[in-house]
């Protein structure tokens, strides 16, 4: 039974031209102990599955889906709050700004404290309990590598540089020992060594206590050197999934194809000084977008029938949705 | 942080320098003499007027004529009053805490009555409950106080008889002048029945005090309203509720404090507002309290009590809002907020 099953998630947003389909028919599913990454250029709904998986998505915004399972339980029929009692100590994030996710007025010893869930702190009179939440605090920061931990518990978010704000999210999310995890991009703004480190983090909490995660980012670097499965998104529309490996040596899909040309350090055999490939113009707007395959204006291979949205297909373990995949020639 | 308040005092300075400066100019825009204007003597002797005329060392240039008169004013003399001939300090040392005794009942009751209702029309946003709350306040907000203190005084004190209609106390009681807060005094006065005393005052100042705050807390409560939708709908509210915590936690632990900070300046600045009704309720319901006396003096021509009721009253408001400047900014954690190279 996979962990989180999610079949085509749409999420429709009020906008002054009526409502837009910021997602569309998104296809995700998580195994326990898999890392999965979910990648996409910005503006592509990454951070939209992640707030509607845990329910921090704005009132009035319309979240409809086939399927939303967490562990077998649908998670569609409950209501926001309900949801999120669900999943509450099970599901952990990871949220993409570290500093507007925590509260400017408390301190982040505070905050940190309050997220301990009761099960971990067991019982005994307060003072028991709360030299129990100290310690647990302490150790949680230590291991996301923060060394100043006394001055960072006192500090407030806006006192810390950023970087020390992300681990402190990280530290924060793992405290309640979740299930899943949901990293939208947890290593930005980060300096190449302390990249490595929350990375190795991570990998060995998967190896050893069996978390699983999904992993947002578009750092394709970091991504496949811990990432088993992958997902692409391109403006919330799932573009191709599969295996990991399966998805670099052989892409079906031409957008993930120009995404993975796109990352320098994937074609080895590039020259020096010669030109990124890239495709043409931007992601488009929510105001406009395009009808059926939304990749359609900007895709080298795209034909009359791209304006339907062409259905998923499946090879194996490998999905994509593309009227003319790469492994098939155009007539 | 020393900074800060080296400027905010600073700032508190001048203001009031120029507040000074505006009075000082008052005696000679008044009709008149600007030497009675500013003493307040109405001489009768030539002799008489050349010995104020040193005294305020108006043989000098108008700079030193100035740095006389703030002289004078630190000291104490600001000059004596037309109608009554008493020491014009003094006058408004008796006025003035009526007005502040007054305005601060009504202030408490405003935030009392708008901050709750505030909370639970902005936590309620878009539905019934914060629909009527916003309707009702409107209604609050559009009665003048004038209209309103009136319709008090008809209905509860003149129909009903359940309030007395003006005053401050009921004559039989006598109660020495201490501090000028009425509580105050009579609790510290060695009055036989301080309770019965203490009811009576109460009961004089509950519709004065109701027509000014019902203006106020309307105010207040929109100002809280907004505070409330705008922190509920912040990232980290939404992360706090991911994290676990219930609807009431996430409230009392984030909600409360982030939409209390940034108002508290803005509710600061309702005093003014407050203290300017609390003058036109004084003068409906006779409360003996500078603005009814202000009134009094405008309508005899008492030109020092006009000009000294004037500093005294705009001293007041600015000192009340400098202070609460610093208190809110001693207050807010982000005050150590030093600006951070962005990378």
């Amino acid at each position: 039974m996979p962990l989180l099953d999610i079949k085509n998630l749409t999420l429709e947003i009020e906008t002054a031209n009526g409502w837009v389909k910021a997602l569309d028919k998104i296809n995700l599913s998580m195994e326990a102990n898999e890392v999965r990454a979910l990648v996409g250029e910005s503006g592509s709904g990454k951070s939209l599955v992640v707030k509607s998986i845990v329910g921090a998505i704005n009132e009035g915004w319309q979240l409809t889906a086939d399927r939303m399972n967490w562990r077998g339980q649908d998670l569609l029929g409950l209501n926001q709050s309900k949801r999120r009692n669900v999943v509450k100590d099970e599901i952990a994030v990871i949220f993409q700004n570290p500093v507007s996710s925590l509260d400017p007025t408390a301190s982040l010893g505070e905050q940190l404290e309050e997220t301990i869930p009761d099960f971990l702190i067991g019982r005994g009179w307060f003072w028991q309990r709360r030299q129990r939440r100290k310690q647990l605090v302490t150790r949680q920061l230590q291991k996301v590598g923060i060394k100043n931990h006394d001055l960072c518990l006192k500090s407030f978010p806006h006192q810390i540089p950023d970087d020390i704000c992300q681990k402190f999210m990280i530290a924060m999310a793992l405290v309640s020992e979740p299930k899943l995890l949901i990293a939208d991009d947890p290593t930005r703004g980060m300096e190449t060594t302390t990249k490595g480190q929350i990375l190795k983090l991570l990998a060995r909490l998967n190896q050893t206590k069996g978390l699983s995660i999904l992993f947002v980012s578009h750092d394709l670097l970091a991504i496949s050197s811990m990432a088993q499965t992958m997902t692409v998104l391109y403006c919330g529309q799932t573009v191709e999934a599969g295996r990991l490996k399966k998805l670099r040596k052989r892409p079906l899909h031409p957008y993930t194809k120009a995404l993975l040309d796109s990352a320098p350090s994937f074609s080895k055999d590039l020259l020096p000084k010669s030109d990124l490939s890239a495709l043409p113009g931007t992601i488009p707007t929510l105001q406009h977008l395009p009808t059926g395959c939304r990749l359609g204006p900007r895709c080298p291979r795209a034909q009359k029938e791209c304006v339907k949205i062409p259905s998923m297909r499946r090879i194996h373990e490998h999905h994509y949705s593309c009227h003319f995949p790469l492994h098939r020639p155009i007539r | 942080m020393t900074y800060y308040l080296l400027r905010r005092l600073n700032l508190l300075i001048f203001t009031l320098l120029v507040l000074c400066l505006a009075s000082f100019y008052l005696a000679f825009l008044f009709p008149g003499d600007e030497l009675t204007n500013l003493s307040g003597v109405r001489f009768s002797t030539e002799s008489e007027r050349l010995q104020s005329f040193e005294y305020y060392q108006f043989d000098q240039g108008a700079f030193l004529q100035f740095i006389r008169y703030l002289e004078l004013l630190w000291q104490g003399e600001w000059g004596i009053s037309f109608a009554s001939n008493e020491p014009l300090l003094q006058e408004i040392s008796t006025f003035l805490p009526a007005s502040i005794e007054l305005s601060a009942y009504a202030l408490i009751l405003s935030l009392l009555i708008g901050i709750p209702l505030g909370f639970i029309a902005g936590l309620n946003h878009n539905k019934l409950t914060d629909y009527t709350i916003f309707s009702v306040s409107l209604l609050g907000y559009s009665v003048p106080v004038f209209w309103l203190a009136l319709l008090f005084i008809i209905v509860f004190a003149l129909q009903l008889g359940w309030f007395p209609i003006s005053g401050r106390l009921s004559l039989l009681y006598d109660i020495p002048h201490q501090t000028g807060f009425i509580i105050l005094d009579i609790l510290r006065s060695d009055l036989a029945d301080k309770g019965e005393a203490i009811k009576d005052a109460m009961l004089h100042m509950l519709l004065p005090t109701l027509s000014i705050s019902i203006v106020t807390s309307t105010i207040i409560l929109r100002i809280t309203r907004r505070s409330v939708i705008e922190v509920m709908s912040q990232e980290y509210i939404k992360a706090a509720y991911t994290r676990g915590l219930n609807h009431s936690q996430v409230i009392f632990r984030h909600g409360i404090r982030n939409a209390i900070l940034p108002i508290m300046p803005q509710l600061a600045l309702q005093f003014t507002t407050l203290l300017t009704n609390a003058m036109i309720v004084e003068t409906i319901f006779s409360w003996p309290g500078i603005g009814n006396w202000l009134i009094q003096a405008i309508y005899q021509g008492d030109y020092p009590a006009i000009r000294a009721g004037m500093l005294a009253v705009a001293g007041l408001v600015v000192i009340f809002t400098v202070s609460i400047d610093i208190m809110h900014k001693l207050i807010d954690p982000k005050r150590l907020n030093r600006q951070r190279v962005k990378i």
